[in-house]
C-alpha cells in the first residue's frame, strides 16, 4: 500500500478513535466484555497459593483449562487498572486482606459468592474471616484463602537467662494482659539491659487496635477514632515507651534482623506468616524460638481471599475451582507447602499442621495459633480505615522520640484524623 | 527531490496558507513518533491529572466533580505543609553539597593526569546503580545497633546516634544518599563544560600571575555559568521529586514526625495507599507548581542579569 497523507492520517484518526472507545468503556463498569468461555483466568500474587494445591487444581479441571497468572508488584493497584481498562479481567482473583475494606463498596464487579450456591462451604470457614469479605448488606464477595493470627514470638534462652518462666506454658500463664507482659519486661531489663521486651512501640499499637472490635470508623460510618478502645491501645503503647522497654526497632528492618538473632531483641508480637521472617532473618537462634499466646488476647493480620469478577464467563464453575481449590484438605497442603495458614479450623486437625516445628524446639505451632485463630475478635473496617489511622502512627512516633508529650500528639492524631475522615464523607 | 525544491520556492514566495503547511506532511511524519508517543503518554495523563485534580475519585467507582475542594484541603493539610517543607530543606541539603563537590571534583579532575577514564567510570557507577537497592543499602549504613557509621562514631569515642529514628538523622540520611548518587553525575557534566573553555584564558592568566584560586573565580566559574545553571535545573527537578530514597529507608509513613515526608511521597502514599486520586492529582498539580517556580529563581539567579549566553 502506497503511504499517502489520506491513509496516513485515517490510520492515526483510526487509532486514536480507538483509544478513545478503549478509555470509556472502562469508565462504565456496565459495558465490560464478558470473558471467553474457552479458559478459565485466574490471578495471585507469588506466594498467595499453595504450588501443590494450584498444580492439583489445574489438573483436576481440564474443561475449560485453568490458565494462571502470578501477578508481582502492587497487586491491588494492577487489578484495579484492569477493572478500569475494562478488558483481560480475570475469572477468578485473589484480594489481599488489607485491601479487602476498600473493595467491598465495589461488590458490584465481583459474583455475590452466595448466588453460586457458597452457603454450602461458608461453615467451614472462620466466621470472622468471613464477615470480612461480606457488605454490610450480606453479599460475600471473596471466600478465605488464610488468616494470620498472632502470637508472642520469644527466645527461651533469653527469658531463661533473666529469670523469667521460659516454658511456653509458663510463658501463657504469667504474660496474659498487657501490664503483666510490661511487668516482665522491666524484669528483663534489669538482669538483661540490652533487651527490651518491645520490639517498638508503635509497632505493638497496631497489635493493641487489633485486638478491639471496634477500629476508627464504625459500621453506621461515624468517626469514633477518639474514643476509649483508640485512646487504650495509645496508653498502652506509651506505657511501654515510659517504662523504657522499647527497644525502637521497626521490624523488617536491618537492626530487627540482626537483634532477632543477637539476643537484642527476646520478643516479637506478629502473626503467622512473621514465623517465615524471623526463621529467614536468624542464623544462630533456630531452635531457641517458643510461642505463646498474645497478651491480651489474639489479633489477625493479613489474610487473604479469592474473588470471582462479574466479566467471569461461567461463574458456577469458577465457584467449583475456587471451592475445591479452598477445601479444608487442600488449606492444609498449603500451609505445608508455603506456611499459609489455612482459615478453614477442619484443616488443624491435619498431619500437616500438627507436626512438630524444630525451630521452635519442637513446639507445635498450631497448638498457638489454633485457638488465637478462632478467638479473633471482630471489627468492623472501613474503606477510610488506613487513611485515618495514618495520623495516629505518625504522631505516636513524635511521642516515641520526645518530640511531643503524649496529650499534645494525641490531640493532635484525632484533629488530623477527624479531618481526613470528614474528606471522606465521614460523620 | 525536485517536489522538495519546489516546496522550497513556493515556501519561501508565497503567503503562509494552508495548502503550503500540508505540503510538509512527510516531515511532520519523520517528526511525529515522538509527538504521538508524548500525546499519549505525556499530554493524556497531564490533562487527566488536571481534570482529576477537581474531583473525588477512589479508583473504581464514578469520578464526582467537586469543583476547588481538593485545593481547599490541601492548603489547611498540615502534613501537606510538612512534606513541601521536608522537600524543600532536602533539596538544598542534598543540592548545595553536590554542587560543590561534583565542581571541586571536575577541576580536579581535569587537572590529574593519570587514569582519568577509570576515575569518570567510577564517578557514574552510583548514578547507574538500583535506587531500590542502594536505599537498602544506606538504610543499613544508617541503621541504629549494627550500622557502620554509628560504628565509627563508636571507634571515636563519639556516642552513637538513633539515625533513622530522629527527624534530622532521617533528612541527613536522605541528603547523603542522593549526594552520593548525583555527585558523579555532575562531576562528568562539569568536567565537559571545562574542557570547552579555551586554554588560551588560562594561559593568559597565567601570564598575568594569576593564582589557582583568582582563575577559578574570574574564569572557570563565569565560562562555566550555563553547565551550573543547567545542573542546578536538572537538580532542582530531581530533588523536588524526591520519593525512592525516604519511601524505602523509612517508609510510607515519612518516619519519626513526618520528617522524610516528601511531596511526592505525600502524593504516593494520597493515591495507592488512601485510593484518594483526586486529591493526589492536586498534590501532583502542585508539585508541577513547585518546580516551575523554582526552576524560575534558578532562572534568574544564575543566568544573571541582562547577561546572555
Amino acid at each position: 500500500m502506497a503511504l499517502t497523507r489520506r491513509t496516513l492520517l485515517g490510520g492515526f484518526a483510526a487509532v486514536a478513535g480507538g483509544a478513545l472507545v478503549g478509555c470509556s468503556s472502562g469508565m462504565d463498569t456496565g459495558t465490560t466484555k464478558k470473558n471467553a468461555a474457552t479458559e478459565l483466568t485466574m490471578w495471585c500474587w507469588p506466594g498467595g497459593l499453595g504450588k501443590s494445591v494450584l498444580d492439583d487444581t489445574v489438573a483436576h479441571f481440564p474443561d475449560p483449562k485453568i490458565k494462571y497468572s502470578e501477578v508481582g508488584g502492587d497487586f491491588k493497584q494492577k487489578l484495579v487498572t484492569t477493572f478500569n481498562g475494562g478488558t483481560s479481567i480475570p475469572d477468578i482473583t485473589g484480594l489481599k486482606g488489607e485491601d479487602i475494606a476498600s473493595l467491598l463498596p465495589q461488590a458490584e464487579r465481583f459474583v455475590d459468592l452466595k448466588t453460586v450456591g457458597a452457603d454450602s462451604v461458608l461453615g467451614d470457614y472462620l466466621d470472622w474471616k468471613v464477615k470480612q469479605a461480606t457488605t454490610l448488606d450480606g453479599k460475600v464477595i471473596g471466600l478465605p484463602i488464610d488468616v494470620g493470627p498472632t502470637a508472642l514470638y520469644y527466645r527461651e534462652d533469653v527469658f531463661a537467662a533473666a529469670g523469667l518462666p521460659s516454658d511456653p506454658a509458663k510463658v501463657a500463664e504469667q504474660l496474659k494482659t498487657w501490664d503483666d507482659f510490661f511487668a516482665a519486661g522491666v524484669q528483663l531489663k534489669k538482669a538483661n539491659p540490652k533487651a527490651p521486651m518491645v520490639w517498638d512501640a508503635t509497632d505493638l499499637y497496631d497489635m493493641v487496635v487489633g485486638q478491639g472490635t471496634e477500629r476508627y470508623i464504625s459500621k453506621d460510618n461515624k468517626f469514633v477514632g477518639d474514643q476509649d478502645h483508640i485512646r487504650k491501645a495509645w496508653d498502652t503503647s506509651v506505657k511501654a515507651m515510659t517504662l523504657q522497654i522499647d527497644g525502637r526497632t521497626p521490624s523488617g528492618k536491618p537492626d530487627w534482623n540482626a537483634g532477632l538473632d543477637l539476643g537484642t531483641i527476646p520478643a516479637h508480637i506478629g502473626a503467622a506468616w512473621v514465623a517465615l521472617d524471623i526463621k529467614s532473618a536468624v542464623k544462630k537462634s533456630a531452635g531457641k524460638w517458643r510461642l505463646a499466646p498474645t497478651p491480651g488476647g489474639p489479633a489477625n493480620f493479613g489474610g487473604s481471599f479469592l474473588a470471582i469478577t462479574k466479566n467471569a464467563a461461567d461463574p458456577q464453575k469458577a465457584f467449583d475451582v475456587i471451592k475445591y481449590m479452598l477445601s479444608p484438605d487442600n488449606e492444609a497442603k498449603a500451609f505445608a507447602d508455603a506456611q499459609i495458614f489455612p482459615a478453614t479450623p477442619a484443616a488443624y486437625d491435619k498431619p500437616q499442621l500438627k507436626a512438630a516445628d524444630s525451630f521452635f524446639g519442637g513446639q507445635v505451632p498450631i497448638d498457638i495459633f489454633g485457638p488465637a485463630a478462632k478467638a479473633i475478635p471482630v471489627a468492623y473496617q472501613s474503606p477510610f480505615d488506613d487513611a485515618v489511622a495514618a495520623p495516629f502512627h505518625d504522631e505516636l512516633k513524635t511521642v516515641q522520640t520526645g518530640a511531643k508529650t503524649s496529650d499534645a500528639a494525641w490531640s493532635a492524631a484525632v484533629s488530623k484524623a477527624k479531618a481526613i475522615a470528614k474528606r471522606q464523607g465521614v460523620q | 527531490m525536485s517536489a522538495t525544491a519546489a516546496v522550497r520556492t513556493r515556501a519561501v514566495a508565497g503567503a503562509p496558507t494552508r495548502r503550503r503547511i500540508w505540503s510538509y506532511w512527510r516531515f511532520y511524519l519523520a517528526l511525529s513518533p515522538f509527538y504521538v508517543l508524548f500525546a499519549v503518554f505525556g499530554l493524556y495523563p497531564m490533562l487527566s491529572t488536571i481534570v482529576l485534580a477537581f474531583q473525588r475519585w477512589d479508583g473504581l467507582s464514578a469520578r464526582k466533580f467537586t469543583g476547588l475542594d481538593n485545593f481547599a484541603f490541601l492548603v489547611r493539610d498540615p502534613t501537606f505543609w510538612q512534606a513541601l517543607e521536608n522537600t524543600v530543606v532536602l533539596f538544598l541539603m542534598s543540592t548545595v553539597p553536590t554542587l560543590v563537590i561534583a565542581l571541586l571534583l571536575a577541576v580536579m579532575l581535569q587537572s590529574a593526569v593519570r587514569f582519568t577514564s577509570v576515575y569518570r567510570i567510577a564517578y557514574f557507577i552510583p548514578n547507574v546503580t538500583s535506587l531500590v537497592a542502594m536505599a537498602i543499602f544506606f538504610s543499613s549504613i544508617f541503621s541504629t545497633n549494627f550500622g557502620l557509621v554509628n560504628a565509627a562514631l563508636r571507634s571515636l569515642g563519639i556516642p552513637q546516634q538513633d539515625w533513622l529514628g530522629q527527624p534530622w538523622g532521617i533528612k541527613i540520611a536522605i541528603s547523603t544518599m542522593i549526594v552520593w548518587q548525583w555527585v558523579g553525575y555532575n562531576t562528568l557534566i562539569y568536567l565537559a563544560g571545562l574542557q570547552a573553555i579555551p586554554k588560551e584564558q588560562y594561559e593568559a592568566a597565567k601570564v598575568d600571575g594569576a593564582g589557582p584560586v583568582r582563575t577559578l573565580f574570574s574564569i572557570t566559574l563565569p565560562q562555566l555559568r550555563p553547565v551550573v545553571l543547567f545542573t542546578v535545573i536538572m537538580s532542582t527537578i530531581g530533588g523536588l521529586q524526591t520519593f525512592t530514597e525516604p519511601q524505602v529507608m523509612v517508609g510510607n509513613s515519612g518516619g519519626t514526625g513526618q520528617s522524610g515526608m516528601t511531596v511526592v511521597l505525600f502524593f504516593y502514599r494520597a493515591a495507592f495507599l488512601d485510593n484518594d486520586y483526586g486529591y493526589a492529582a492536586a498534590i501532583a498539580l502542585s508539585i508541577f507548581l513547585l518546580v516551575l517556580l523554582f526552576t524560575a529563581i534558578n532562572w534568574r539567579v544564575f543566568r544573571g542579569r541582562g547577561e546572555d549566553r
